[in-house]
């Protein structure tokens, strides 16, 4: 396994000690996540704050009301603070980083000195394309919040909107987090999993199990739907287990498909495989990239 | 000569100069038409080639028999990859094949991969001549090779093999023994679930001597045997394994009765962008060497497949 794979961490494995990115491209996933990790919080006795920032904070209650959970009782008993960026560590007009761990940091002490099971903290990071001063020092910051993270007992999602960030600046940022959140599958069953992924701002899907006579029409599904994403597509095999010469052939169909301009980069891919691919030629497909296992990203 | 299609031509020598008073000319007349040429044979040849040719072997690409015919699946695509990448030029190819120590069950599939490249590559351009060391080569092997090359070459002298067989004519059967079921022998019959086949080969495989690397092959070589005869062959069939020195003998029969299938299917080179039919393909350049024998109960695919 590779590092990049052991980065991701599905929502509900997320807790304290955590400093994970959410890299997400549509408004649903943003709420499956952030509903989950907030709702399992509050369910743990952590006192969880939410930074909102595209989302206005009732529109982010309201999804917690929908997932079950009582927002005015652990509003009011101080469990749950929704407020926007802007209304709370961006009220000076300023985003002040050191300034900002040093207030969660505080924050997650006090919390477990009241008595909460630690600190849950996720925030719409959206601001930082606002030309507020400091945002340039947003990486920076990622990076020394982390500590705090490390050290109290506290945890937290942060969410990038990938439509929103530069493919650039979203692994820039990505990077700076211990753990990335695992999206939802677009196919979860025993023999094959399949993860949409976005890194280095790329879109992409993530092969976990077998692909084979019994999971094609699931991949050839999710390669559709991946075929409607924006931009170049990057397959993770890392975690592939098998595939026929029909999966290997759905990929090349998959990135002549993608039409020109567009690219198919198959990652982690076994040699042995990789070798199949060349037998057939689909290695010279237009669009279509293979990047061995073992062989540098 | 026609420069459109296939020219297929053996050649049957027993002095160095008989081998290049045909192949010398051939080159250079390949040479001044800007043809690719490539020249797979012996060391020595190469050696002999490169003496008579002068400075015109530099423009000529030469590889060692030995490393170039390694297992007629492989080495058929070889040629078709070579043939591809020079889909603007007209080819010409000295192909010799390694005939000295090859068994009864390997010089007859070599022979079936000489029947076999007048199809391959009936629409090429490309012009084959294959040597026959009649000093080293056993008598049955060149008797084939007359059955084998619709031309048979000497010098400037061409004229059609009388004995020439085409290849939907050709023997394609197991030869030897064909019983299928040995005492003690594991099978498996299988349905959907080609996990368990997987399973079942890697680890009979392993038991059987096979290294770890070979087994995957295997795996994935049976497979795409087992796919076609889930989507073709009824449905179902049965799998076994045994080793016959040096290689493993894996036989997957379908329950198919009486089936209408080429013995060489799977050495056609299919069409990357076809939207099927890529699988024996693969499995042929997986193994050494893939049989393919319809019966009157069902289609038996035996794989012959090297142990390390």
């Amino acid at each position: 396994m590779t590092t990049t794979t052991a980065r991701e961490r599905q929502v509900r494995d997320i807790g304290p000690g955590d400093h994970a990115c959410l890299s997400f491209a549509d408004d649903a996933e943003q709420r499956r996540v952030v509903t989950e990790y907030v709702a399992t919080g509050v369910a743990n006795a952590e006192r969880v704050l939410y930074f909102a920032d595209r989302q206005p904070p009732s529109a982010v209650l309201g999804w917690l009301e929908a997932a079950g959970v009582d927002t005015g009782e652990a509003v009011a008993r101080g469990r749950l603070s929704v407020v926007t960026a802007d209304d709370s560590y961006l009220a000076t007009g300023r985003f002040d980083s050191g300034a900002m761990v040093d207030a969660l940091r505080r924050e997650a002490r006090d919390s477990t000195a009241a008595g909460f099971d630690g600190l849950r903290v996720c925030g719409d990071m959206g601001w930082a394309l606002r030309g507020i001063p400091g945002a340039e020092h947003l990486e920076e910051y990622e990076r020394a919040v982390d500590a705090v993270f490390r050290e109290e007992r506290a945890s937290a999602i942060c969410q990038y909107d990938a439509r929103l960030f530069t493919p650039d600046r979203l692994a820039a940022l990505d990077g700076c987090h211990r753990s990335s959140v695992e999206q939802r599958p677009l196919h979860s069953g025993a023999l094959l999993k399949l993860v949409p992924t976005i890194r280095s701002g790329r879109h992409g899907l993530r092969v976990v199990g077998t692909v084979d006579n019994r999971t094609h029409r699931h991949f050839n599904a999710a390669l559709g739907t991946a075929r409607g994403w924006p931009g170049d597509l990057v397959v993770d095999m890392s975690a592939l287990t098998f595939i026929d010469v029909a999966g290997l052939r759905a990929l090349a169909d998959t990135a002549t498909r993608l039409g020109a301009g567009r690219h198919l980069r198959i990652e982690h891919l076994a040699l042995a495989l990789c070798d199949v691919v060349r037998m057939v030629g689909w290695d010279r497909t237009p669009g279509l990239s293979l990047v061995p296992d073992g062989a540098t990203t | 000569m026609s420069t459109l299609g296939l020219n297929h031509q053996g050649l049957v020598y027993d002095t160095d100069e008989q081998f290049l008073m045909t192949t010398v000319p051939f080159c250079r007349d390949g040479l001044d038409r800007d043809d690719a040429v490539l020249a797979v044979t012996t060391t020595a040849n190469i050696d002999h080639l490169r003496d008579s040719l002068g400075g015109d072997a530099d423009r000529i690409e030469f590889v060692d028999s030995a490393v170039w015919y390694d297992a007629p699946g492989r080495t058929l695509a070889a040629y078709h990859r070579y043939v591809t990448e020079r889909s603007d030029r007209r080819i010409r190819i000295i192909g010799e094949p390694v005939w000295e120590g090859r068994d009864a069950l390997e010089a007859a599939e070599w022979t079936r991969y000489e029947s076999v490249i007048n199809l391959a590559f009936a629409d090429s351009a490309a012009w084959i001549v294959c040597p026959y060391d009649a000093r080293v080569v056993p008598v049955a092997v060149v008797d084939d090779a007359r059955r084998t090359h619709p031309d048979l070459v000497d010098g400037p002298v061409t004229e059609f093999s009388p004995a020439y067989v085409a290849p939907d004519l050709f023997d394609g059967g197991i030869r030897g023994s064909t019983e299928s079921e040995r005492d003690h022998e594991p099978v498996l019959r299988f349905t959907e679930d080609l996990a368990a086949v997987r399973r079942f080969v890697a680890t009979v495989a392993a038991s059987l001597g096979v290294s770890p690397e070979r087994v995957g092959s295997l795996v994935m070589a049976v497979n795409e045997v087992a796919s076609n005869a889930l989507e073709h062959g009824g449905g179902s069939g049965r799998i076994t394994l045994h080793r016959a020195g040096h290689r493993i003998v894996c036989d997957v029969t379908d329950d198919s009765p009486n089936a209408t299938v080429d013995w060489f299917a799977g050495y056609l080179p299919p069409d990357p962008a076809q939207p099927r039919g890529h699988g024996l393909w693969v499995a042929r350049q997986l193994t050494e060497f893939l049989q393919i024998h319809p019966t009157a109960t069902g289609t038996t695919v035996r794989l012959h497949h090297r142990a390390a």
